[in-house]
C-alpha cells in the first residue's frame, strides 16, 4: 500500500522544492541557532536552488538549544525525546496552530497504513500511558484513538512517578482475548520494547492467540537504553506465533519528537514518509547521498515542521532502497557524555 | 599464504564452535603444556621471542605481510597504521629487555626455572621459585592488537599453555602471530590456541572457564564483572577495565617550539587511529587567554591534515563514521553559535577532527582521530576537568620543559593517573610497563617458598 517518495510528477516535486525554500527562507530567519549555522555555512535563501541543499540540523541541537520560531507565550506543549536516564532530552516546542499541523501531517499517513485492509473505526489498544505531555508518541495514539477507535479503545501502558513506562499485561490479553472471543478485529499499537515485554510474558506463562482477522499491529521505535532488545525480523516472528498475525498485518512506524510527519514500512521492511517530507541517507565519511543499498545517516525534510526547523538530521543509520529506506539502528549518540565512558580499552 | 587450519580461528566462518570443542581444546593444551613447556628454560623462550621480535619487524616476513594486506578490510587500520604499530611493538621484543622483565617482575631472570635466592635469602637459608598458571586463557580486546600480543608473551615466560579468545572478526593478528610461534617452535606453538566468538556466548565460555586456572580479560566494566561471576572460586581473574589516556601540555613547552609539540600530539592520535585505550581523547592546553591554545590546535589540524597524506587512517564501518560524522554535526552547531568552541574537520571524509573549546570537562573522544584540545589556565583546572574519569585514568602525556616534568609526575601521580610519559610515546610504553598499575608478569606467578632450615 505504501508509495514510494520519489516525486509521482515533476509539479510535486516543484511544489515541494518550492515549500521547502520558503519554509528554509521562514526559519533562517526565525531561529537564531539555525541561522547561526547557515551563517557559517554560507547557506542563505538567495543561495540555495534545490530543497537537498537546505542545511540540516543535527538532532543534538534539539537538545541544547531551543529550536523554535515559536514565541515563549504561544508554546503550550512540548514534546521530548525518549532517552536514558540523565540524558537531556530534544525539546520540540508546539503551539495550538503547530499541534494542528502536526495532526493533519499525521491521519492521512496513519490511515493509509494502519488501515491498508480494514477501514476504521477499530478497538484501538495503545501499549502506552494515556497522559504523558511531553511524549509525541502518546499525543499520536490519543489523537489517533479521537478519529479511529471505537469507544472501547484503551491504554494498557501505566506511567510510574519516575516516569518510567510500563504495562498492564493483563488488561492488553484481556482486550485480545475478548477480540478473539467476538471475532472483532483489534489494533493493538505500542513500542517494540512494550511489545516484547507482552511477548515475553505470554511466551512465560504459556498463552497463544490467533488475532481475528483484519486485525493490525503497529510497532515503533527502538530500545534506547533498554536490556532487552530483539531484532525487527525476530520480534515479527513472535508476534505472527503469540498472535496469529501475518507479516502484512504488521506495520512498522518511524518518528520522532523532532519531527510532525512519520514513515511507515512495508512487509518488506522498507519505510516512507508522506509526500511532504523526503528522506535522504547520507553517507557519514563523504557527506554526500549515499548510493543504492548503501548504509548513512537519515536526512529527513519534513514540510510539517513549521514552527522548528524543517530540514533535520538524525542519528539514526538507515540503507536506501529505491525511493524509500531500511533503518538499521541508532548511530553512537553525538552529545559528548563525560562521565559515562564508552571508549574500548 | 596458505596456512594449515592449526588453529581454531583458522577454521573457516561457518564451522560452528561448541562447548565440547573448547574443553577438547583446553586439555589437549594442559597436556602439551606438561609435555612441552614444562621443561624449558626461560633462556630458550627468550631466544624465541627475540627472534620473533626481529622476524616480525622484517618487512618480507610472510605473517607480516598477510596482516599488512587482510588487517586494513578486517580491523580498518590503514596498511601503513598496522605497519608503524607492528614496527613500535615488535622493537622492544629484544633479549635484553624480557631478561630486564624478568629482573623487574621477579628479581631474577631463572626464577621460573629453579629455586633462588638473593644475598638476604642466602642468609636465612631461603629460596623461592616462580611458577605460571598450567592454563591461562585470554579474553583479548577488539580494538588494538598489541595487549594481546604481550600477554601471549608473558604467557610464554610463564610456561603456561594459552587460549586466547578474540573478540568476533578481530583475530588475525593473534591468529598470525600463532602461526609465526609454531612456525619458530611447533612445541611451543602446540601449547597456544586461538579462537574468536562474540562475547558472552554462555556455552563456548562456560566451557573454558572450567579448564582455565587464570584468567586475563581485557573488557568493559560489566564485561568484566560478567566474567567474574561466572568463575569457579579457585580461578585467579586479572582484569582490565576500561580507562581513558589524556595528554597535558605546559605554556613553556609551545614557547618556539610549538611544531615538534604538535608533531609529538599527532603522533598519539595517529598511532593505532587513537583506539587504544593509552590514545589520548583530550590535550590539555595550558593557556590563560593569549591564544596558545588555539594557535596548538590549528597546527595541530594542519598535521592531522598531512599525517592523512601519508599515513592514512583508513576505511571506518559506516557505524563508526557515523560517530564521527554526528559528533561534528554537533559540533558544527555549537560552533557556530559560540565563539569558544571551534572546530578543524578534514573536508569531504572523517579523516581527523580537532575540537577546541575552553571547557576544560574530559570528554571520551569518538576516537579514530577525533581529538579534543581543551584549554586551561593550569593543571588543577585540568584535573578537575578529568575528576569524572580519575578511576579510569591510564595514561598521561606530557609535554613541559625538563625542569617541570617531576613536578608534574608526582602531581599527576598522587591524583590517580598510572603512567606518565613523554607526549608522542603515548601508545608505545616499554615492553615492562605496568598495565593498570600491576606488575604484568608478577601478578600470574605463583610463588614457591623453600626455607631449608
Amino acid at each position: 500500500m505504501s508509495r514510494s517518495l520519489a516525486p509521482e510528477n515533476p509539479a510535486g516535486e516543484e511544489e515541494f522544492n518550492r515549500l521547502a525554500l520558503a519554509l528554509f527562507a521562514f526559519q533562517c530567519g526565525a531561529v537564531p541557532v539555525y541561522r547561526a549555522l547557515c551563517e557559517s555555512r554560507k547557506a542563505a535563501p538567495d543561495t540555495i536552488r534545490h530543497w537537498s541543499e537546505i542545511p540540516p540540523l543535527p538532532t543534538s541541537a534539539f537538545k541544547e538549544y531551543e529550536v523554535s520560531s515559536i514565541p515563549d507565550g504561544e508554546r503550550t506543549r512540548v514534546f521530548h525525546s525518549s532517552g536514558t536516564t540523565g540524558q537531556i532530552p530534544s525539546r520540540h516546542f508546539h503551539s495550538g496552530e503547530s499541534l494542528s499541523i502536526y495532526e493533519a501531517s499525521l491521519l492521512p499517513w496513519f490511515v493509509r497504513h494502519f488501515f491498508a485492509t480494514q477501514p476504521p473505526p477499530m478497538k484501538l489498544v495503545f501499549l502506552t500511558p494515556e497522559t504523558a505531555p511531553h511524549s509525541s508518541l502518546v499525543h499520536m495514539f490519543t489523537t489517533v484513538r479521537r478519529h479511529f477507535g471505537t469507544p472501547h479503545s484503551a491504554f494498557a501502558g501505566r506511567a510510574a512517578y519516575d516516569g518510567s513506562w510500563s504495562l498492564d499485561l493483563e488488561q492488553t490479553l484481556a482486550a485480545v482475548r475478548e477480540a478473539v472471543g467476538e471475532n472483532e478485529p483489534l489494533g493493538l499499537l505500542g513500542t517494540a520494547f512494550s511489545f516484547v515485554g507482552l511477548l515475553d510474558y505470554m511466551q512465560s506463562v504459556g498463552k497463544r492467540f490467533a488475532l481475528p482477522k483484519g486485525s493490525r499491529i503497529m510497532e515503533t521505535g527502538g530500545y534506547k537504553g533498554r536490556t532487552r532488545t530483539l531484532p525487527k525480523a525476530q520480534l515479527r516472528l513472535m508476534l505472527a506465533k503469540f498472535l496469529g498475525t501475518a507479516p502484512v498485518d504488521v506495520v512498522g512506524e518511524y518518528g520522532m519528537s523532532e519531527l510532525s510527519s512519520q514513515a511507515y514500512d512495508s512487509a518488506a521492511g522498507i519505510f516512507h514518509f508522506p509526500p511532504w517530507a523526503r528522506a535522504r541517507v547520507i553517507s557519514p565519511e563523504t557527506g554526500a547521498e549515499a548510493g543504492e543499498g548503501e548504509t548513512g545517516l537519515l536526512r529527513v525534510f519534513d514540510l510539517a515542521n513549521i514552527g522548528s526547523i524543517m530540514a533535520v538530521q538524525t542519528e539514526d543509520l538507515a540503507v536506501r532502497r529505491g525511493g524509500g529506506f531500511e533503518l538499521l539502528g541508532r548511530a553512537a549518540a553525538a552529545e559528548p557524555r563525560g562521565c559515562s565512558l564508552q571508549a574500548r580499552t | 599464504m596458505n596456512l594449515p587450519s592449526y588453529f581454531l580461528a583458522d577454521l573457516p566462518p561457518e564451522a560452528e564452535l561448541t562447548a565440547g570443542l573448547i574443553t577438547e581444546a583446553c586439555q589437549t593444551l594442559k597436556r602439551n603444556g606438561q609435555q612441552f613447556l614444562e621443561g624449558r628454560a626461560t633462556e630458550g623462550i627468550i631466544r624465541v621471542l627475540d627472534r620473533l621480535g626481529r622476524d616480525w619487524l622484517a618487512a618480507d616476513f610472510p605473517f607480516r605481510q598477510t596482516v599488512l594486506r587482510e588487517g586494513p578490510a578486517a580491523m580498518g587500520f590503514s596498511a601503513e597504521v598496522l605497519a608503524a604499530g607492528l614496527d613500535q611493538f615488535f622493537q622492544q621484543w629484544t633479549a635484553e629487555n624480557f631478561e630486564a622483565l624478568l629482573r623487574q617482575e621477579l628479581g631474577h631472570v631463572q626464577r621460573l626455572d629453579d629455586f633462588l635466592h638473593n644475598d638476604h635469602e642466602s642468609h636465612l637459608a631461603r629460596s623461592a621459585m616462580a611458577l605460571g598458571p598450567r592454563l591461562l586463557a585470554h579474553i583479548a580486546p577488539g580494538n588494538v592488537p598489541a595487549p594481546a600480543l604481550m600477554e601471549m608473551a608473558l604467557g610464554l615466560l610463564a610456561r603456561s599453555a594459552q587460549f586466547v579468545k578474540c573478540a568476533s572478526g578481530q583475530s588475525l593478528v593473534p591468529r598470525m602471530f600463532a602461526h609465526s610461534l609454531y612456525e619458530a617452535d611447533h612445541k611451543l606453538g602446540a601449547c597456544l590456541e586461538v579462537a574468536a566468538w562474540p562475547g558472552g556466548a554462555e556455552s563456548l565460555e562456560s566451557a573454558l572457564f572450567a579448564e582455565a586456572d587464570c584468567i586475563v580479560a581485557t573488557g568493559s566494566d560489566e564485561t568484566l564483572a560478567a566474567i567474574r561471576r561466572k568463575l569457579p572460586a579457585a580461578t585467579r581473574f586479572i582484569g582490565h577495565g576500561e580507562r581513558v589516556s589524556f595528554g597535558y601540555v605546559t605554556r613553556e613547552a609551545l614557547e618556539g617550539k610549538a611544531d615538534a609539540v604538535v608533531e609529538r600530539a599527532a603522533a598519539d592520535v595517529t598511532a593505532w587511529n587513537q583506539r587504544g585505550c593509552l590514545s589520548p581523547h583530550v590535550i590539555y592546553v595550558e593557556d590563560s587567554g593569549g591564544g596558545g591554545g588555539e594557535e596548538f590546535a590549528k597546527l595541530l589540524a594542519e598535521k592531522l591534515e598531512a599525517l592523512e597524506k601519508i599515513h592514512p587512517r583508513g576505511t571506518l564501518s559506516a557505524g563508526d563514521a557515523a560517530a564521527i560524522a554526528t559528533r561534528r554535526a554537533f559540533y558544527e552547531v555549537r560552533a557556530a553559535h559560540s565563539p569558544e568552541t571551534k572546530m578543524w574537520a578534514s573536508r569531504e571524509s572523517t579523516a581527523w577532527t580537532v575540537i577546541l573549546e575552553n571547557d576544560p570537562r574530559f570528554q571520551i573522544s569518538c576516537q579514530n582521530r577525533f581529538i579534543y584540545v581543551k584549554t586551561v589556565p593550569d593543571l588543577t583546572q585540568a584535573l578537575q576537568g578529568a575528576e569524572l574519569v580519575r578511576e579510569h585514568t591510564s595514561t598521561v602525556g606530557l609535554a613541559c620543559l625538563p625542569a617541570q616534568t617531576s613536578e608534574l609526575a608526582r602531581r599527576l601521580a598522587r591524583w590517580g593517573a598510572k603512567r606518565i610519559c613523554p607526549l608522542g610515546r603515548m601508545q608505545h610504553p616499554p615492553l615492562g610497563w605496568r598495565h593498570d598499575g600491576r606488575p604484568p608478569l608478577g601478578d600470574l606467578v605463583t610463588w614457591i617458598d623453600w626455607e631449608k632450615r
